[in-house]
């Protein structure tokens, strides 16, 4: 068992750079570098990341392919710890994700639906180590959100469920505990989604939101519907209330207005799952960990790392992200692959951000397009791969591990890598300034490129054999790298097999 | 009166000569045997409606008749401004047969009468007796989730009791049952989409994705082809995956069974692209297929179809996966026109092509396509769409279906809805309303069409419910619908 106190092992530093942004260029802030690292504990290295004052970045413009762009390019550029600031965002939009599909078919303007979605990016931004209470209550009258799960819709006299459910399902409850016990009822969801009834969005007053009183829905009107109260019902088979709650909770106790929302804000983050352990603490703990670990984190864990963090009094992500960074499980998975270490598949974006940071690539012009094989832009092959920010499937988010590795996904990846790998002359990638070029042998030539990208320890030897193979196939030692017809061949081609194998597309 | 299973699943219209046959006949040993010596040549094609179709407005009353349908829609369907009732009128021209328990005509949505070169749609497919149209498919306690609902539905496991499916589908699970004998590198079940749908999960056998077979090759780095180096290349390549396939790590070994699989695939199913393309008989069929998501997709569909017909080595996929995305419709859903209407012709255009195009390669009488949706909607509309609701229409269609209205309409009578209001889910036998498991259509494809026995895919779940007033839950399933012909 480790805790921050730990000393870092050089795979745990490689572990933290991979894990805590999309790959620290060599270039950046020395502090960041694997040998740097090394030299700290566990607690001084997540400090290191998680001390950073959110940057007010959105990526507006007016069409949707530019806005994508402008994100991965300033995802690109992320220096030091900035990095982890991105990779929350990416998280947190998955999260209460919305997109640009959805918005534009209901908003029916690009410029228009773009706006709110860079809006909200900036939201998402600012508050990715702040209170996720709060954030939660931004959400709630985030403009594109509320055109995307139909809060704009939802009138006194037929009111929508779509926001009302997946603030329960997705932001904050889940629908089942990690006993499989449901978290709530239909009828919870109901009264909910009364709360937003009337809830608008102001034009005239540049994407703020608030209630039109006219259109909400108050128990004077609608006494046939109820109290306004969740999680009063005793649920069929759980046989008392669900929530840990003894009576049913108000959320008027202020009043019936715009305090509503709020108040069921603040009702949530109160319940308690079937262990009596707080459950919006776990689900967001328990989605963290996979995120940043792997999939299907323990009960104990989830548990250990919020009791530490105090995150059910504060709500801050920052601690309770520290508190995940000096864990044993962030580090299980930097392991050499064996029966026991769990791997998981890397993000598109993740995976694209960290070979082109690795390799020192930077794609062309706005569209950023790649300079080599089918000259591609990278958002066709990350659409390929499955992700195109600003664009999740649905409220959903993106549907990970297993399906980022289908043939689909995966065929696009090898594309990305041949477009990047096979730059030429003096385009972008260059090898010559990332090995020393005096190697001579198979061996060492394999075992530089594997240094440089981070996944020596990540191979086989039966692995690293092929790799040599491929170098001496048709060639004998000495090798000379300075012969640019053999470095465009053999070590171009090495630099994609490393990139293309599993020690590079799982973590 | 206690009615049976069998007769509140009869087939209603006149063409009923599948079901006058009855359902027995596949019980025949030497039909049995006969179905199984063509049962390798048939292909299952799933498509989903994905976000929960309104089903009320998919297969929807047109009069009363013995009941209160009719009545019972316009009380929750509005007209006008933001209405999203189907008048009558706008039902005239794609009429079914009538609803077995009411007696009430029935009518598809407009939208389902296709356009361009689709035309006449799922109407005229129907009106061939290829269309089963089984209402009122749903189970126990309908969940409003869609992540969760569509997982009941794609792993075939209503009450998610967690029986030991480990995350696989109901279509995976055929796959890699042992009889049906498909290796660890064979390629039986093709997904048209991005990833590997979760009905077709398993680990016994390779499933791939595929969005666009002309732009599914290994991406060598040609430019460097020394004569020798994409050889050298592919051996590296192999022996690297073949490495990870031994890892005793899970996620490595899936990782490089992955990359070999996709490696295999990206050589044998690019060249489907152009073989489709540059014979003159498939090329006039090329240019029909709408320029939509279902047209691109059920297009890829077809040129696979013609590289098994045509014997092309290594091309031996039997089954396929498509969706159809947009139907969570919870504003602007539209009537006769608007978006449900869009959806529902880009389905029906799409899929009337492919119809044309199969029958052209004298592949219809294998092909079956069955369409489901997570849920259906709302019976009471919203300002101006639907929330998320409970049983809805299934449909299948193919060369051998046995067309029909099969199950009955669900009973959206205002006293018998629930609170929300949804329909109500029954399995009462006295019910005249009854209800069909979805997993009955699942049951019949299995039994029926692909010949496995249907208990060891979907082993029977389901409690008896010793509720009050009478037992909801089913508990033998009736996997012998009469909804092929022999």
């Amino acid at each position: 068992m480790g805790d921050q106190n730990t000393p870092l092992t050089e795979a745990d530093a490689r572990q933290m750079i991979r894990r805590c942004g999309f790959g620290i260029p060599a270039k950046d802030s020395k502090k960041f570098r694997v040998e740097e690292l090394a030299q700290l504990t566990r607690g001084e290295a997540a400090d290191l990341f998680v001390d950073f004052k959110p940057k007010g970045f959105k990526p507006k413009s007016s069409e949707a392919r530019a806005a994508h762009d402008k994100w991965v390019k300033y995802m690109f550029k992320r220096k030091k710890s900035l990095a982890l600031q991105e990779k929350l965002v990416v998280f947190l939009h998955d999260h209460f994700a919305t997109n640009f599909s959805g918005l534009d078919a209901r908003i029916d303007s690009e410029k228009t639906s773009v706006k709110a979605l860079a809006e909200q990016n900036g939201t998402l931004r600012k508050n990715c180590l702040g209170s996720f209470k709060d954030l939660v209550k931004l959400i709630n009258v985030d403009v594109a959100m509320m055109w995307f799960l139909d809060t704009v819709f939802n009138k006194k006299f037929e009111p929508n469920e779509n926001y009302g459910r997946e603030l329960l399902e997705l932001f904050t409850l889940g629908v089942k505990d990690l006993n499989g016990n449901e978290n709530y009822l239909q009828e919870d969801v109901i009264q909910v989604s009364r709360a937003f009834t009337g809830w608008v969005d102001d034009s005239f007053r540049a994407g703020k939101s608030f209630l039109d009183p006219f259109e909400h829905d108050t128990t004077a009107e609608f006494p046939g519907r109820g109290l306004k109260e969740i999680f009063g019902v005793v649920h069929p088979t759980q046989g008392h209330q669900v929530g840990g709650f003894v009576s049913p909770q108000s959320f008027i106790v202020g009043g019936e207005a715009e305090n509503e929302i709020d108040e069921v804000v603040e009702i949530l983050f109160q319940h308690t799952d079937s262990d009596g352990e707080n459950t919006v603490a776990r689900h967001l703990t328990f989605k963290l960990l996979e995120y940043f670990c792997y999939e299907g984190p323990d009960k104990a864990t989830i548990d250990a790392i919020i009791a530490s963090s105090g995150f059910t009094t504060t709500w801050e992500l920052k601690a309770l992200l520290r508190e995940i960074f000096v864990h044993d499980i962030f580090f299980e998975t930097g392991a050499v692959p064996g029966a026991s270490t769990k791997k998981s598949v890397r993000w598109p974006i993740d995976y694209v951000l960290g070979t082109l940071r690795a390799l020192r690539v930077q794609p062309k012009g706005k569209e950023l397009q790649l300079q080599g094989g089918n000259f591609n832009d990278v958002i066709e092959l990350l659409e390929d791969m499955g992700q195109v920010v600003l664009e999740p499937p649905s409220v959903f988010g993106w549907d990970t591990e297993q399906a980022w590795i289908s043939s689909v996904g995966l065929l696009a990846r090898y594309e990305f890598v041949r477009d990047v790998t096979t730059s030429r002359d003096s385009k972008p990638f260059k090898p010559e300034k990332l090995i020393d070029l005096t190697l001579t042998t198979a061996g060492e030539i394999v075992d530089a490129v594997t240094d440089q990208l981070g996944v020596t320890d990540q191979l086989t030897a039966a692995q690293r054999q092929a790799m040599i193979d491929f170098m001496l196939a048709g060639e004998s030692e000495p090798l000379d790298l300075f012969d640019v017809d053999f470095r465009e061949e053999k070590l171009h081609g090495l630099y994609a097999l490393v990139l293309q194998s599993p020690a590079v597309v799982l973590f | 009166m206690a009615i049976t299973r069998r007769q509140f699943l009869k087939r209603s219209g006149a063409v009923a000569a599948g079901s006058a046959l009855g359902p027995g006949l596949f019980g025949n040993p030497f039909v049995r045997t006969a179905l199984s010596e063509t049962i390798g040549d048939r292909y299952l094609i799933v498509m989903l409606l994905d976000g929960g179709n309104d089903g009320l407005n998919t297969v929807t009353p047109v009069d009363n008749q013995g009941g209160t349908l009719r009545t019972n829609y316009e009380g929750w369907r509005n007209a006008g401004s933001g209405g999203i009732r189907l008048l009558p009128g706008e039902l005239a021209a794609t009429g079914i047969d009538p609803d077995p328990n009411t007696g009430a005509n029935l009518a598809l949505h407009p939208g389902f009468i296709g356009s361009g070169a689709g035309a006449g749609g799922l109407k005229a497919l129907y009106d061939l007796g290829k269309v089963a149209v089984v209402q009122g498919c749903g189970y126990p306690e309908a969940n409003l989730s869609h992540a969760v609902s569509s997982g009941i539905w794609e792993t075939g496991d209503p009450l998610g009791l967690g029986i030991g499916y480990g995350g696989t589908g109901w279509v995976g699970r055929y796959l890699a049952d042992p009889t049906t004998g498909y290796g660890g590198t064979d390629i039986p079940a093709v997904n048209i989409s991005s990833s590997v749908a979760a009905e077709y999960r398993q680990t016994g056998t390779s499933v791939i994705a595929v969005s666009r077979l002309r732009r599914f090759g290994f991406p060598f780095d040609k430019q460097n082809d020394n004569g020798t180096q994409l050889q050298e290349y592919e051996d590296a390549f192999l022996a690297i995956h073949a490495e990870a396939s031994a890892s005793a790590q899970p996620g490595v070994a899936q990782a490089g069974d992955a990359g070999s699989s996709t490696f295999s695939a990206s050589q044998s199913y690019p060249a489907l692209h152009n073989l489709y393309n540059d014979d003159p008989d498939r090329a006039v069929f090329e240019a029909l297929y709408p320029n939509s998501s279902t047209g691109r997709d059920l297009k890829e569909i077809a040129k696979i179809i013609h590289g098994v017909e045509t014997g092309q080595p290594d091309i031996d996929a039997r089954h396929f996966w498509l969706r159809n995305g947009g139907y969570d419709t919870h504003s602007n859903e539209g009537g006769a026109t608007g978006d449900h209407a869009n959806l529902h012709n880009e389905v029906a255009s799409a899929i009337k092509v492919f119809w044309d195009d199969i029958t052209d390669m004298g592949a219809e009488d294998k092909v079956c396509i069955l369409i489901w949706s997570e849920f259906s909607r709302r019976i009471q509309q919203n300002a101006s769409g639907t929330d998320h609701g409970s049983q809805g229409p299934m449909f299948l269609i193919g060369g051998k279906v046995n067309g029909g209205v099969y199950g009955n309409h669900p009973n959206i009578d205002p006293a018998a809805v629930d609170s929300k209001p949804n329909t109500i889910y029954s399995q009462d036998p006295l019910d005249p309303f009854r209800s069909t498991d979805f997993r009955d259509v699942y049951g019949t494809v299995l039994n029926h069409w692909l010949n496995m026995p249907p208990g060891v895919i979907l082993p029977n779940v389901l409690t008896l419910d010793t509720g009050f007033p009478v037992n909801t839950y089913w508990t033998v399933a009736d996997l012998d619908l009469p909804l092929f012909v022999p």
